[in-house]
Parts: C-alpha cells; sequence; structure tokens
C-alpha cells in the first residue's frame, strides 16, 4: 500500500498542478472519481490486469466507457497511465488528489460519529469548535453509531478525539486491569 | 491479605472515584501488513521513534522505521492475533518499564513483567528503556572496586565501579559461571546487581535462578529474562531493560552490576528485526548501526559524582555517588575475536576477560587467558594489598608463558629457568579456584603472599590447591583477627605483611596438607 502510494503521488501532484492552472481542481475531482469507480468494477479489472489485452485495446475501452465523463485531458491522462503500464494507481492517485485539494483549500474532512442524531443548531455549535480547535474549515460526515452510547467520536485524517461513553469506558477497564 | 467481597467494592469504589475521565486525543492508523512480528502501518504521522504503539488485545509494539507514508513497528510479545486492517493507536510515550526496590529478588521479563509466580511488582515507578548516557560533566572516574571474589581476576584484571568489562569466549568456556560468581560475591556489599538472559534455554536460566538462590543472592539480584522462544524484538529490548533497572540504583547514589548475558544474541535478534525491516545488510548482515547498538547501552553504565546524584534525587541524596557496572558477555566462534560483533564490543568495553577452550579442558578453571585479558581502568580501583601482591602473580605467568615451552627440558635448563618455571606453574595452579566459592580479600591476599614470597616452592605442583586449602582453614580459624583487619582496611602496611608471614611459616612447621 505505501510502495503504491510512492508511485501514485507524482502523478498526482502532476494532476493537481495542472488542475490548479486550469483552475478545474473541481472537475479533475470528480474525473478521478468516476475513474476510479469504473476500475473498481470487476469486470474491468480483470480486462486491465489481463496481459492479453493489448495496449491500444485497454485505450479504446478506457476511453469509450469513459466518454462523455471526462475531457480531452482527462482522456490523455487515461493515455498515459495505460502507456505506463500505471492504470492500477487510479485510486489512489484520486485519494492523494483530494488530500491535496483539501490541503490548498485549507479544509479537513472530519467523520463525526454520535450516539443520536445532532439537532442543525447542535451541529453548527460543533463544528464551529471544531474548526477553532483544528484551525482549519471542516466539512463534516455524520455516521449514527449507537455502540457509542452516548458522546461523539471525532476522526480528523489520523487523529482521533474519543469522547464517547464507549471510549472512557474502554479508559476504565484499561485503569482497573 | 484476605480480603472480603465487600472490601474488593469499596477498592474498586475508590478507584473509579479517583478515575479522571477525560476525551482522549490520539493518532490511529491501520495494520497494512504482518510478517515475522513486523508490522506496517498506515497513517500514525505523529509517531516518534522508538514510540509505544497499542494493538488490539493489550498488545504493545514500538516504532522503529518511520517512513513517508507507514511506520514499520516490532510487536512486543504474540503477534498471531493482529490481522490486517486492525486500528493501532499511538501512546504517546517511549517505551516503559517498571524499575524499583521492589523488583529485587524477581525474576522478569522484557517488559518487566513478572513471571517468576510470585504475583505483581509492588512498584509504581516506570523509567524509558532508552535514555542517553551521562554527560561528560556528571561523571566521576572509576576508583572504588568490585570483588568479583575471583583470585585470577581480581588479582590480574581488577574490575571498578562504572567500569564495562568484557567477558568474552568460546562456547563452554565459563563465561556465565564467572557471572554468577560475581553475583554471588555481591552478598552483603550492597551492591545490586541485575542479570540480563539473552536467547538462553529456560533451563539454563532456572539453573542460574536457582544456583542464586542456593547461595542467597537473589535478595540483591534481579533476573530479566529474554529466552530463545520469546520474539526477536524482546530479545533485542531487553538489555535496554536491564540497564534502565540498574539506572535506578546509579542514579540514586548507589551501585549497581549488571551482566548481560549475551550480546551476541542481542546483535542476532537485532539483525533479524532489521532485516524483517528491511534495512540494508552490512558485514554479515548486520545493519549499519549494529555498534551503535552496543556502544549506547554500554555507554550507560558509569559512575556519576556526587552533585548529580543530588541532582537526580531532587537534594534528598547528598554526597555520594551513584555507579553501574556492567559485565557484557561475549560468545566467539572457534576463538574468532575478529569477527565483527566481538571487535565493537571490545573496542567499547574498558577490558575484556579472555577464557580459552583449551584451558578450560587442561583443567584451568576459571579459563582465563592472563595474556590476552586486560583492565584498562580497574587498576586504579583495586584495593592496595591485592594490587600490590597481585603485580607479581602477573609478572610471574607472563615470565613463565615464554619459559613454558622449554618446560620438559627441565634438566638442562640453568637454575633462574628453572625456578621461572617452577613458580610459573605454582601460579598457574593456584589461580584454579572452583564454582560458586568466591573468596574475600584477606583471603586472596594470603594466597597471593604465599606465592609471591616463595612459600610454594617448597610445595609439589599438584599439591598447590591443598596446600591452600589448609592454609585458609588455618588463617580462618587461627587469625580471625588479621583476616578481619585486612578485610576492613584493605591496606598493606609492614605489620600486616609480616603478619601474614609470620602466620604463613607457623602453618608451614605445624601444618601437612
Amino acid at each position: 500500500m505505501s510502495e503504491l502510494a510512492t508511485l501514485a503521488r507524482p502523478y498526482a501532484a502532476a494532476v493537481f498542478k495542472r488542475a490548479k492552472e486550469t483552475d478545474s481542481t473541481e472537475k479533475w475531482s470528480q474525473h478521478l472519481a468516476f475513474m476510479s469507480a469504473v476500475l473498481i468494477n470487476e469486470d474491468i479489472s480483470v480486462v486491465v490486469d489481463n496481459p492479453n489485452v493489448t495496449k491500444q485495446g485497454l485505450t479504446a475501452l478506457m476511453l469509450d466507457i469513459c466518454q462523455g465523463q471526462i475531457d480531452s485531458e482527462g482522456e490523455n491522462f487515461l493515455k498515459l497511465l495505460i502507456h505506463n503500464n500505471r492504470l492500477a494507481l487510479v485510486s489512489a492517485i484520486a485519494g492523494l488528489f483530494e488530500v491535496y485539494k483539501a490541503d490548498d483549500e485549507g479544509y479537513v474532512d472530519v467523520e463525526v460519529s454520535t450516539a443520536y442524531a445532532f439537532s442543525e443548531e447542535a451541529q453548527r455549535d460543533f463544528v464551529a469548535t471544531l474548526e477553532k480547535m483544528l484551525s482549519k474549515k471542516v466539512h463534516i460526515t455524520e455516521i449514527v453509531d449507537k455502540s457509542l452510547i452516548g458522546g461523539v467520536l471525532v476522526r480528523a485524517g489520523d487523529q482521533v478525539i474519543d469522547g464517547s461513553i464507549r471510549g472512557q469506558l474502554q479508559q476504565m477497564q484499561k485503569a482497573l486491569q | 491479605m484476605q480480603l472480603n467481597p465487600s472490601e474488593i467494592s469499596d477498592l474498586i469504589k475508590k478507584k473509579i472515584e479517583n478515575f479522571d475521565l477525560s476525551a482522549e486525543a490520539h493518532t490511529e492508523g491501520t495494520v497494512v501488513s504482518v510478517t515475522d512480528g513486523i508490522v506496517r502501518v498506515h497513517g500514525l504521522s505523529q509517531a516518534m521513534q522508538g514510540e509505544m504503539l497499542e494493538f488490539p488485545g493489550n498488545t504493545f509494539g514500538m516504532a522503529l522505521n518511520l517512513e513517508r507514508d507507514s511506520v514499520g513497528a516490532v510487536v512486543l510479545g504474540s503477534y498471531q492475533h493482529i490481522s490486517e486492517g486492525d486500528t493501532v493507536k499511538c501512546t504517546g510515550k517511549i517505551l516503559e518499564v517498571p524499575v524499583g526496590e521492589a523488583l529485587l529478588g524477581r525474576v522478569v521479563d522484557a517488559l518487566g513483567n513478572p513471571i517468576d509466580g510470585k504475583g505483581a511488582i509492588d512498584t509504581n515507578e516506570t523509567s524509558p528503556i532508552e535514555k542517553i548516557a551521562p554527560g561528560v560533566i556528571a561523571r566521576q572516574s572509576v576508583d572504588q572496586p568490585v570483588q568479583l571474589g575471583l583470585k585470577s581476576i581480581d588479582a590480574m584484571i581488577p574490575v571498578g565501579r562504572g567500569q564495562r568489562e568484557l567477558i568474552i569466549g568460546d562456547r563452554q568456556t565459563g563465561k556465565t559461571a564467572i557471572a554468577v560468581d560475581a553475583i554471588i560475591n555481591q552478598k552483603g556489599t550492597g551492591i545490586k546487581c541485575i542479570y540480563v538472559a539473552i536467547g538462553q534455554k529456560r533451563s539454563s536460566i532456572a539453573n542460574v535462578v536457582r544456583k542464586l538462590e542456593e547461595h542467597g543472592a537473589m535478595a540483591h539480584t534481579i533476573i530479566v529474562a529474554a529466552s530463545a522462544s520469546e520474539s526477536a524484538a524482546l530479545q533485542f529490548i531487553a538489555p535496554y531493560t536491564g540497564c534502565s533497572m540498574g539506572e535506578f540504583f546509579r542514579d540514586r547514589g548507589e551501585d549497581a552490576l549488571i551482566i548481560y548475558d549475551d550480546l551476541t544474541k542481542q546483535a542476532w535478534a537485532y539483525r533479524q528485526v532489521s532485516l524483517l525491516l528491511r534495512r540494508p545488510p552490512g558485514r554479515e548482515a548486520y545493519p549499519g548501526d549494529v555498534f551503535y547498538l552496543h556502544s549506547r547501552l554500554l555507554e550507560r553504565a558509569s559512575r556519576i559524582n556526587a552533585d548529580e546524584v543530588e541532582k537526580l534525587t531532587g537534594g534528598k541524596v547528598k554526597g555520594k555517588t551513584g555507579s553501574l557496572t556492567a559485565l557484557p558477555i561475549i560468545e566467539t566462534q572457534g576463538g574468532d575475536v575478529s569477527a565483527f560483533v566481538p571487535t565493537n564490543v571490545i573496542s567499547i568495553t574498558d577490558g575484556q576477560i579472555f577464557l580459552e577452550s583449551n584451558l578450560f579442558n587442561s583443567g584451568i578453571r576459571p579459563a582465563v587467558n592472563a595474556g590476552l585479558s586486560v583492565s584498562r581502568v580497574g587498576g586504579a580501583a583495586q584495593t592496595k594489598i591485592i594490587k600490590k601482591l597481585g603485580g607479581g602473580t602477573r609478572l610471574d605467568l607472563a615470565q613463565y608463558r615464554e619459559l613454558a615451552a622449554f618446560a620438559q627440558f627441565a634438566s638442562d635448563l640453568d637454575e633462574s629457568t628453572r625456578k621461572q618455571i617452577e613458580r610459573g606453574q605454582r601460579v598457574t595452579e593456584l589461580m584454579k579456584q572452583n564454582q560458586y566459592s568466591p573468596m574475600s580479600v584477606a583471603q586472596m591476599a594470603v594466597s597471593l603472599f604465599a606465592a609471591n614470597e616463595g612459600f610454594l616452592d617448597g610445595v609439589e605442583v599438584n599439591k598447590v590447591l591443598d596446600f591452600e586449602a589448609a592454609l585458609q582453614l588455618y588463617m580462618k580459624s587461627e587469625h580471625a583477627e588479621l583476616m578481619d583487619n585486612i578485610n576492613a582496611t584493605g591496606d598493606f602496611s609492614n605489620e600486616i605483611s609480616s603478619g601474614i608471614r609470620a602466620a604463613i611459616e607457623t602453618f608451614i612447621k605445624t601444618h601437612s596438607w
């Protein structure tokens, strides 16, 4: 996995630079998301991994599938990946692209798990507090998880803030051991 | 102590009352791969080198490789239950082990957990396993002896408090025997001992523990055991664990002695971990930092001055120096001291006790090669009387070695050469000593005096040890006061010299052996 990220990093950086130049990060984000969605499909991945399929054949197939969904620059990118035998990296590139994008626009994707759904007002308050704490804009994804019993569990990247009753019980269990 | 159920629930209630509930913030990662105890973790961007990582199932690991997208960690203990996708938490702490007086008399594993079935260890203090050695300003030169209780070593290769003296030799040359005798001889001296067993058979470790118990030496000893069946990671950290436990005593102005048995196996374990972490192999497939592995460990054995002790204890202990003496053990293959790890450790330590298998097999035990063994700083620390009397021994043996080849032509040799050979044979014989029978300073002084002054020259070579035993018995029963005096002061005056001389002369006249 880490090796994939190393290979994908220059591609993602290049795509992001181009997207910034042409002011089309949103469009590229959609392009990459679409491409990785296509490649996750089992029928497609069989074809991609099949050494009998020529590069020309694969290029034609991919361009056909993506027709209408991606623009000419996107098509060029696909051709480049196929030429370099790096089609399998698309999802890693998409992931890294999102990281660069979030970094550049100064927001973080935060996953908030709660035992009970927030009211609209509470959520606004909570987001404001989080933004102050992380000193970044926050894009929130809410998940309701009854097993937390109460409280909230916040995940921002690999940072975790555990303020749930479940987490406290686990802490207590460790302390009593 | 028997507790009734209501008391137990009261205790738990109190613990819960005092429990500090707060939102816990930490960094999390995901296990990507598990291979032979090495775990690759994605995420954990905040991890520190050497940080303790928490795996599911109350298992801990140590971060060793910090890479761009992942962290390479070793699992400390069993790793069978860890699988791809498990979450790993940073703890924000460098690996710590319990330290304190309560560990004395106990057998613990490389993480400080008791494995002797005597219950929990009653200590709240912990200490990180990796610490920076005391600086130049904090140190004091070595000038007090550690008596190992072995004539040949205390007379010729003295060890001082805070010294690092390597014990090196092939397998089956009595390396561990010297270490165990050294521990036994510290009974009643106030020197705390730590015996770190690395990569040994469990049966050997059990034997050492039993022997120490039999000789009443467990009360001042901690055993840190990372046996051959434990993971390479534990074998790799065990010496650092033991060192932290020893530093606790050093930093409180006490004296401690630590034995690493043996560092060859630790280097093997570290090589395994490093290769699995895909670090590039170097000479003999060891990683590039195998010198640092041992140098940073042995550098922590030191003597620190009274000011430093006062600073470390917050003014509680004043006017006392602290020391940690290290006796690392290295096993050579076929007497090859020029292999990678032996040369490294020889260059790090302040001298070595060199044991040889042909000496061992010819009955000279301890099988110390007096020519190749040296102590670079111990001379300054040696007890006065032993220093005075032991110097002659070293010279006698050196001269004997030069001439030993001619020993079989004894009848054709001139008078002085023959005398030197005969003296050498007797001194070699006198240097033999049984296991588990350490000698006091006074006992050694009497034996060395007898050799130096030529009292042994009239004794047949094969009777030397009998002569010595009878003489010691006589001195103990008839001249206890003189012996106590020597043990107490360690000085060598004319009065003591003439006292010993008179005693030996009377013994020779009146006793048989």
